[in-house]
């Protein structure tokens, strides 16, 4: 009674991600040429968080704790995640 | 693949990465939509010759420019929308209209003249023949050149609004999703909806990145924002000079909500009250396009990332996503 084929694993060595493969990583495309001018004394600043989610002021739409409202789903994550800030504004 | 004019002469399959390669295919495409010197010449003439027939008909007037053509944002083909506007604020009366009319005629240098007097704002419709370009006269109304003049001061402080603007206007104009009238999204719309966006977006709000350099990238997180996350249902669009960019719950802006409760609200940054975006009724195949973009990119990238430079040769990227159907330029 054994299962003859292999169940196939879905699993990402660029990311650690199980939701995809290394071919159909989103970080092919997701990789931002960083400006070298950066200065991280001026932060923090002001900054415009808004939720495309709730709304809300404060955090993204990825991060939000509301149920999600958009019929597509967001395995992977979008732009709008608190992991894109840099690290002392997370 | 001969309708990807503007990879013509360019080709850079030997860059290095798939945002590289975006980029710079976003560049030669803004390039190549843009108008040339001659089409900037023949628009600017076209103006002037009308604009000094008014005048010289009714001296109390001056004429203006607004929409597209006063912020630079047109395409080829795109109409010039004027007003007449005038010290007494009697222009659009019908008769004066017609008075008009007649007179434009008159000098031979028009075609299709057309007198739409009974709709909510009144215009006259023509084309140029020397320059086959169609022209909107509007009267007495100067909200077009406020919205204009705002326009222009976002497109100086906000780097890479203009070319997303320029690429989304003709990847919807592709679809037949621009027209306002069919439900469909307007420039000042789509222009709201980029500068909300890259106001909003962590990587430029923290001056992380410098969108000039990554717009490949932007233009598919619009296409993942807009196509993908946004709660249409519940929130509006907020981009007023005072607050600065920002999300509004509809719930508590009675004069935001839409016909039904899948619908796209822009709050007018010139006016809190009006709904900039209240006839887009066909939002839900624009969030169907957008979201097919963010499909057909991401997949095209995905292709592409493994080949090797001689494969990449004349490929696009683009291509699938932005269906250019005018003639070569």
């Amino acid at each position: 009674n054994k299962c003859t084929k292999q169940q196939r694993r879905i699993y990402c060595n660029k990311c650690d991600s199980r939701h995809h493969n290394s071919d159909r990583c989103p970080l092919i495309w997701r990789s931002y040429i960083v400006t070298n001018k950066h200065n991280e004394k001026v932060l923090p600043m002001v900054l415009n968080i808004y939720c495309y989610n709730c709304a809300k002021k404060g955090h993204y739409g990825d991060d939000c704790d509301l149920k999600r409202n958009s019929k597509v789903p967001n395995t992977d994550g979008s732009a709008f995640s608190g992991d894109n800030l840099p690290g002392v504004l997370r | 693949n001969n309708k990807v004019f503007w990879l013509r002469d360019h080709d850079h399959s030997e860059l290095r990465s798939i945002p590289d390669l975006l980029n710079t295919e976003i560049e030669d495409f803004v390039s190549f939509i843009s108008p040339t010197k001659e089409e900037i010449k023949l628009r600017n003439n076209c103006f002037e010759t009308l604009s000094s027939i008014i005048t010289n008909f009714w001296p109390d007037t001056k004429v203006h420019v607004f929409g597209s053509y006063a912020t630079d944002l047109y395409l080829p083909g795109s109409d010039i929308d004027m007003v007449v506007v005038s010290k007494f604020g009697n222009k659009e009366n019908r008769s004066k209209l017609y008075a008009l009319s007649s007179a434009l005629r008159k000098t031979g240098l028009f075609s299709n003249l057309e007198v739409i007097a009974k709709a909510k704002v009144p215009i006259i419709k023509l084309i140029h023949i020397h320059s086959k370009i169609h022209i909107d006269i509007s009267f007495e109304r100067t909200n077009g050149i406020e919205a204009a003049k705002l326009i222009r001061s976002w497109l100086v402080e906000t780097d890479g609004l203009r070319e997303l603007v320029l690429i989304i206007k003709v990847f919807l104009a592709s679809r037949r999703l621009n027209n306002v009238h069919l439900g469909g999204l307007g420039g000042f719309s789509i222009i709201c909806l980029v500068y909300n966006f890259l106001n909003l977006h962590p990587k430029l709000s923290s001056s992380t990145i410098l969108a000039k350099e990554n717009l490949g990238i932007l233009l598919i997180e619009f296409f993942e924002l807009y196509g993908r996350n946004f709660n249409y249902e519940n929130i509006a669009i907020c981009v007023s000079n005072k607050r600065g960019c920002c999300y509004l719950p509809k719930q508590n802006y009675s004069e935001l909500k839409t016909r039904t409760t899948f619908g796209l609200s822009i709050q007018d940054p010139l006016d809190p009250k009006n709904n900039i975006s209240r006839g887009t009724f066909n939002i839900i195949d624009i969030k169907k396009a957008f979201s097919g973009a963010f499909q057909l990119l991401t997949t095209k990238c995905y292709e592409l990332s493994p080949t090797t430079y001689k494969e990449r040769f004349g490929k696009t990227l683009l291509g699938d996503v932005i269906k250019y159907k005018g003639e070569n330029r």
